[in-house]
């Protein structure tokens, strides 16, 4: 997947205010609560066939850890 | 020989609890996306002097309007809010009801799976032959569990109780069930003290999880992460289990009611197994999770929203989460539930 395109998948679907890049830290965003969590596991799920425990949940940090968490070379 | 739903009601605690008094108590939080994403607006809670077994008595009471309680050979009571740690609620039910003293009556403890399990276990005991009926009660109050700061279980977890009678008929109306469990995920949503490992105790240390949510080794704790994962990979294949045992294709059942946990977990399962939107029934916004409970209160819902039923209906039903537990099967509805 293109990386503008996921950035803007995330953006959508966890329905953020600001802006997202690969730098922002999930866990410092506003919207940041289990509730997001659920909807990105859903996300990376349904668009990668990757389930992302719980363990990965809590060890993304920014958007390039979720990232390298999928598989950098899912990414173009 | 099989087994029919004749009757089914349900019971909420009369305090209502909107997310707009939600609101008020945690300011901090936007409710909005809890609500579209989530699909609970109000849940109810029992008072401190209100227990499980005051619900299930209430939904009884309401099921005898319609049937005659003298009739009634065996309560089976699924709950987790059990009035002591001993005697079995059931048998409190059945002083409280003033049914025979010739009922069979046990509690069993399960909690979103328990609904489908006590299904199962009515057709067991009335297929078997040893009794003609069954009065098949769930009650939970997880909000005695919950901690007072702990905002995200508080707009999930509502109260309730239902009560189900079940009885001996010519028309299979239980149709063939699955199970499943995994002890391994127990610490994934538990209640750590108060059994007989730990014992409550005073001034436990506080913890914090997700989003400044606080909870207690006393209280009720959840990861809501990892109760989705589970649920996103083993409940679309164990669905398609249930329909194979049934010898039915996805598209036969007339509906299918999950175990209501949130409505976005419900969409995701939805659209993984590919089931149609009109067919995948979703009612929770007043009454929010009830455990046990969601599965029977969306089949009044459903009826009662249908209106007449011509012909018995299809339902796939299946529940799963805390033990970790799960378990389906496909049952029939008619206007017996209307």
């Amino acid at each position: 997947m293109n990386t503008a395109k996921f950035l803007e998948l995330v953006r959508d679907e966890l329905e953020l205010d600001s802006d997202l890049h690969v730098s922002t830290n999930l866990k410092e965003l506003d919207e940041w609560d289990s509730m997001a969590a659920m909807v990105l596991i859903g996300l990376v799920s349904n668009e990668f066939d990757v389930n992302l425990t719980g363990d990965d949940i809590n060890s993304i940090t920014t958007v390039q850890s979720l990232i390298e968490k999928i598989g950098t070379e899912r990414f173009e | 020989m099989g087994v029919k739903i004749q009757a089914l009601e349900y019971y909420f605690p009369e305090n209502k609890v909107s997310n707009e008094m939600l609101r008020e108590r945690f300011p901090d939080y936007d409710f909005t996306k809890f609500e579209s994403k989530v699909g609970i607006m109000s849940r109810y809670w029992v008072d401190s002097n209100e227990t499980a077994l005051d619900l299930a008595e209430q939904a009884c009471l309401k099921l005898f309007e319609n049937i005659d309680r003298t009739q009634v050979e065996y309560i089976v009571y699924c709950t987790q809010s059990p009035e002591y740690i001993l005697p079995t609620t059931a048998c409190l039910l059945q002083e409280r009801l003033g049914l025979s003293r010739t009922v069979g009556a046990f509690d069993f403890n399960l909690g979103c799976s328990g609904y489908v399990y006590g299904l199962s276990l009515a057709k067991g005991l009335i297929e078997s032959g040893q009794v003609n009926n069954v009065l098949l009660v769930t009650a939970e109050t997880y909000s005695k569990y919950l901690n007072e700061e702990d905002r995200s279980n508080r707009a999930i977890f509502g109260d309730a109780a239902t009560a189900t009678f079940l009885i001996k008929s010519n028309r299979e109306g239980l149709k063939q069930f699955a199970f499943g469990s995994d002890g391994s995920g127990a610490e994934k949503l538990i209640i750590k003290n108060g059994g007989t490992k730990n014992s409550c105790i005073l001034n436990p240390e506080t913890k914090v999880y997700g989003s400044d949510n606080q909870y207690t080794d006393n209280n009720l704790y959840m990861n809501g992460p990892e109760i989705f994962n589970f649920t996103a990979e083993n409940i679309p294949d164990f669905t398609k289990k249930v329909l194979e045992i049934n010898k039915m294709e996805l598209q036969n059942p007339d509906y299918f009611i999950f175990h209501q946990a949130n409505s976005f977990m419900l969409e995701f399962l939805r659209k993984r197994i590919k089931i149609e939107k009109e067919k995948f029934y979703i009612n929770m916004a007043d009454g929010g999770n009830t455990v046990s409970n969601t599965i029977p209160i969306a089949l009044k819902r459903l009826a009662n929203d249908l209106g007449n039923i011509a012909a018995p209906l299809s339902v796939v039903v299946v529940g799963f989460g805390v033990g970790l537990s799960w378990a389906g099967g496909i049952i029939e509805i008619d206007n017996s539930l209307i």
